[in-house]
Parts: C-alpha cells; structure tokens; sequence
C-alpha cells in the first residue's frame, strides 16, 4: 500500500504552472469523459439521440442530384 | 428534414464534382510515386544517380501526395457533400469553396516543385516549407469557415455526427499544423524551427499521430459515418455509440502522441502515458468499427452484389485492426521490437491502403454516381478494383510485417559473449526478397487506381452524353 501510495503521490510544492495546467486539462477531460458516457447511456436521452440514426438517409428525395444549374 | 422536403433544394455540387475527380487522379499519381520509391529500395539503382528521384526526394513527395493530396481532396469533396445534405441547405459560400479548390491544388503543386529540390523543413508530414505553411494554413481557414458557416446556416435541428466529425477534424488539424509548422525565416525557401531538442520531437509527434488521428482518421470517420448507412442504406446501427466514439476519440487522442518517442531523452512518464491512452482508445475505436459493420444487419447479402459496399466493409476491418496493432506497438515491451523497423511502416499502411484509402473510394464511388446522376460505366471494373486494392494490400502489410519483425530480432540479437550476432549490412540483405514483394504489393494497389480513374472517367463522360441527348433547348 505504502509503494502504490508513493507511486501516486506527487510532489505538489515542486509543481510549475505547467504541471498545474496539465492537472487541470486531465481532470476537465476526465469529468467531460464521465459526462459524455453519462448522457449517451442515461435511457432518458436513448429516444433523443437514436431517432437521428436515420439522418444521413432522409436527404435524397427533393433533390436531383446530377442536375447543372 | 422537414424543410428539406418541403422546398427542393439546389446543392452546390460543381465544386464537389471537382474534388472529387482530382482526388482519384491524386490517388493513382500518389500511390504510383509510392511504388517507385518501394522498388527503389529494393533495386537502388532506380535512383540513376539524379538527386531529384532519390528515395530522401521522393518519400515527402508520396505521402504529401497521398495524405495531403488524394486524402485532402476527398476530404474535401465529402465534407462540402455531406454539410449541404445533411443540413438542406447550400454551402454558406461557393466562392469561398471554389478558393480552397484551387488553393489546395496550388499548395500541391507547389509541393511537386520544392520536395524533389529538396527543399524541406526536416519535419515529417509537415515537410514544405514556411511559404507553403502559411498558404496550408490559409486555405484550410477558408474550408474550415466555409463548412462552420454552413451548419450555422442548416435548415435542420439537429447536426449529424459526420459533420461532427469533420469538425472537431478542421479544429484541431488548424491549431496543429499551426503550432508544430512555428518557425523563424532565413530566406524565402529555409527555415528553423522555434523549437529544439526533445522539445521539437514531442512537438513533431503531437502533430504527427494527431495528423493520424484527426486528419486520417476523425476526417474519415465522418465519412464512414455518413456513406455507410447511404451505401447500404439502412440507419446507422447505433447513433448513441457513434456520438460516444466521437467525443472518446476527440478526448483521447491528443494524448497519443508521445508513444512514438519512447526510450529517448522524453521524460519516460510522457511515453508511458502515450502507451496506455493508445490502449484506452481501442475502446472507441472497435465500438465504432462494430458500429460501422452491424449497420449492415440483415443486409450482409448486398456484398455479393453491391461491389461499393465491399470496399466500406473492407475498410472497417482494417479500421478495427490498425486501431488494435497501434495501441499494442505503443506499449514498451512490443515498442522495443517494433520500433524503428518495417513493422511500423506495415502498420501505417494497414491503416492507409486499409482503412483510409479503402473507406474514400467507397465514398468516391458512391458520389461519382449521385454527383453525375447516373451508375457506373462499368460495375465489374468497381469489383476489380476492389480486389486488386484488397489483395494489393494484403501483399504489402504481410510483406513489411515478417520483414520488421526479422529486423527487429535481428537488431537485438546477441551471442555468448554479448556481441551482436547480426550486422546491419546483413539485415538489409534479409529485408531484400519482403522490399521486392511490397513492391509488387504496391503495383496491385496502384494498377487498381488506375482502373478507377478510368472507370470514373467513363461515367462521367457518359453522363455528359446522355445529359447531351436529353438537353432541352431554352430560350435566351
């Protein structure tokens, strides 16, 4: 317990800005993660995404398209 | 799509129709400098002592031909082509997609000029110098405008993934061809990069897989996203999945980059975390080739018949093993084998002849025959095509495959006393009979090209014709 501790610990007083901006891009894209994968499987939201499985299909019928204008 | 139904609308196609075809033209001339410099290698004296062919000449040439050339033109035609239907409407500007036309080609050209000259900034796929950059930067701007507009201007509620996809691809190609082209002039064809040292690597590679992954890989998706479910027109299997692949894969790969440094003076932790956000990715990546395949649920007959679908199907099979092959390369233990080798140079093509190159003419085909109103001159030729492409490939990956894992074991063998076993001389002589057979691999695929660009040719001058015949005359 103690090496996994030593192996995730880190040394904050030593940490540059740069450090704290990679902290912060990883914790942001971590939580967008847990969000993403949240709204995508919550069953409120199934209806809402998947009726647009069939979007790339309904654009055919009004256009004719090899007419030149 | 309500509106759409309601009012016809007029697509602004002529300059899809454009792209399209220098694309296919792109394609044969790119994968025929690739054979080239492929027999080059296995019968140097192909060089001819004329510095302008020599394979450190003409390599920048074949992948600026084959990715920014053939892959940028289909990029272009489908995201112009898939913007406009998908959101009824026209492009937000004709004018402005008509300049990235002809500002792209010129940008080509340029690169035809200056790469066998030898002018190059050192960098890998991001060779042409700083004149060049700028014109890149430019020109993609006005494609990225041009396309933003026009899902601003949609007639429908909802923006469909593809366009997603491109998207999140113009955004992030801008920001990374920006930052890793930075650099300071010393005369009109020779510039330095502002970085240095392991700083300019870690830079080079940040752009070089995320030109990989957003350029080749998040681009292309939204085609298959889109030609897929078109082609075999059925829906997508599941939108919920392709909305989850598109912000897994905009999330994740950014972090990749850092795999292709691993034991040099880059700080091990960066390369460790490479390595295990590449295997991450394998989970979006086979969700989205699963997504891509199981659209064809209950459908899966139509590949004996539908010869464009094949090459869709094809494509997702290679998508779904580069995307496994390149996760387990990143990872330390395999890295140190595959590293540096042919390996690396099968992989790269498992996904480019596989996955990009096979997904864009599916798409392309698909187009040619909606763009020009008509079907192919000849169906038989598209099947053909398809399996020369197939086992072109096949030929090749296979080829560099056993011939970078020799090399690998070769490099690091040793006898009793540490010595290595091997020389290198005598390595590159072991390569020779696999660099002839990825030459012959490369020949298939090229001569497969070649019958697209004719059959492409021969539908659309058969559409001219029948459009001839059937012209109505109209009062001035």
């Amino acid at each position: 317990m103690t090496s996994l501790l030593g192996y995730l610990g880190m040394d904050v007083a030593a940490m540059t800005a740069n450090d704290w901006l990679g902290v912060f891009f990883s914790v942001l894209v971590f939580v967008g993660m847990v969000y993403a994968y949240f709204m995508v499987f919550r069953p409120a939201n199934k209806e809402k995404f998947e009726s647009q499985r069939g979007m790339a299909l309904d654009d055919d019928d009004p256009v004719k398209m090899g007419e030149k204008r | 799509m309500e509106a759409a139904q309601a009012t016809p609308v007029k697509y602004d196609m002529e300059v899809v129709r454009w792209f399209s075809v220098a694309a296919v033209i792109y394609l044969v001339v790119g994968t025929l400098i690739g054979v080239y410099i492929a027999s080059e290698l296995a019968w140097p004296f192909l060089n001819f002592d004329i510095p302008y062919i020599t394979f450190g000449r003409l390599r920048p040439l074949h992948t600026n031909a084959v990715v920014f050339a053939f892959g940028g033109c289909t990029l272009m035609a489908t995201g112009y082509y898939m913007v406009q239907r998908t959101g009824a409407t026209r492009l937000w500007s004709n004018g402005l997609a008509w300049f990235t036309f002809w500002g792209w080609n010129l940008i080509i050209v340029l690169a035809v000029i200056t790469l066998p000259l030898g002018i190059t900034q050192s960098k890998e796929y991001a060779e042409l110098e700083w004149p060049i950059d700028i014109l890149i930067a430019v020109v993609w701007l006005a494609f990225g405008l041009n396309h933003i507009m026009t899902v601003a201007i949609r007639k429908t509620s909802h923006i469909y993934v593809s366009n997603w996809f491109t998207m999140s691809m113009i955004i992030m190609i801008t920001y990374l061809h920006v930052v890793n082209s930075l650099a300071i002039p010393v005369s009109l064809t020779k510039s330095y990069s502002i970085f240095s040292g392991v700083q300019d690597a870690m830079v080079q590679w940040w752009w070089g897989h995320n030109a990989v992954g957003f350029y080749l890989t998040a681009g292309f998706l939204g085609i298959m996203y889109y030609f897929v479910p078109k082609q075999a027109n059925r829906p997508v299997f599941s939108y919920r999945l392709s909305v989850l692949h598109f912000w897994a894969l905009t999330f994740g790969y950014v972090w990749l980059g850092a795999h292709h440094l691993q034991y040099t003076a880059l700080p091990d932790w960066t390369g460790s975390l490479g390595a295990a956000v590449s295997l991450a990715m394998i989970i979006p990546s086979w969700g989205g080739a699963m997504n891509g395949m199981m659209t064809l649920s209950g459908a899966w007959d139509r590949l004996r018949t539908d010869y464009i679908m094949r090459f869709l199907v094809v494509s997702l099979a290679f998508y779904a093993m580069s995307t496994f092959e390149g996760p387990v390369m990143s990872i330390k233990t395999v890295n140190a084998l595959s590293h540096y080798t042919d390996w690396t140079v099968g992989h790269v093509h498992s996904g480019a002849l596989g996955w990009v190159a096979m997904v864009a003419i599916g798409a392309l085909y698909h187009m040619v025959k909606k763009l020009w109103n008509t079907e192919m001159y000849s169906d038989n030729l598209v099947n053909v095509h398809f399996w020369l492409s197939t086992v072109g490939t096949v030929i090749y990956v296979v080829a560099m495959w056993v011939s970078g894992i020799m090399q690998g074991l070769m490099w690091r063998d040793y006898d009793e006393y540490g010595a290595l076993t091997y020389t290198f001389v005598e390595s590159v002589a072991a390569m020779h009979p696999y660099y002839a057979m990825r030459a012959i691999g490369g020949v298939i695929f090229n001569l497969g090209a070649w019958i697209m660009l004719y059959n492409v040719v021969m539908t659309v001058r058969k559409a001219g014709a029948a459009r001839d015949t059937n012209a109505i005359p109209v009062k001035a």
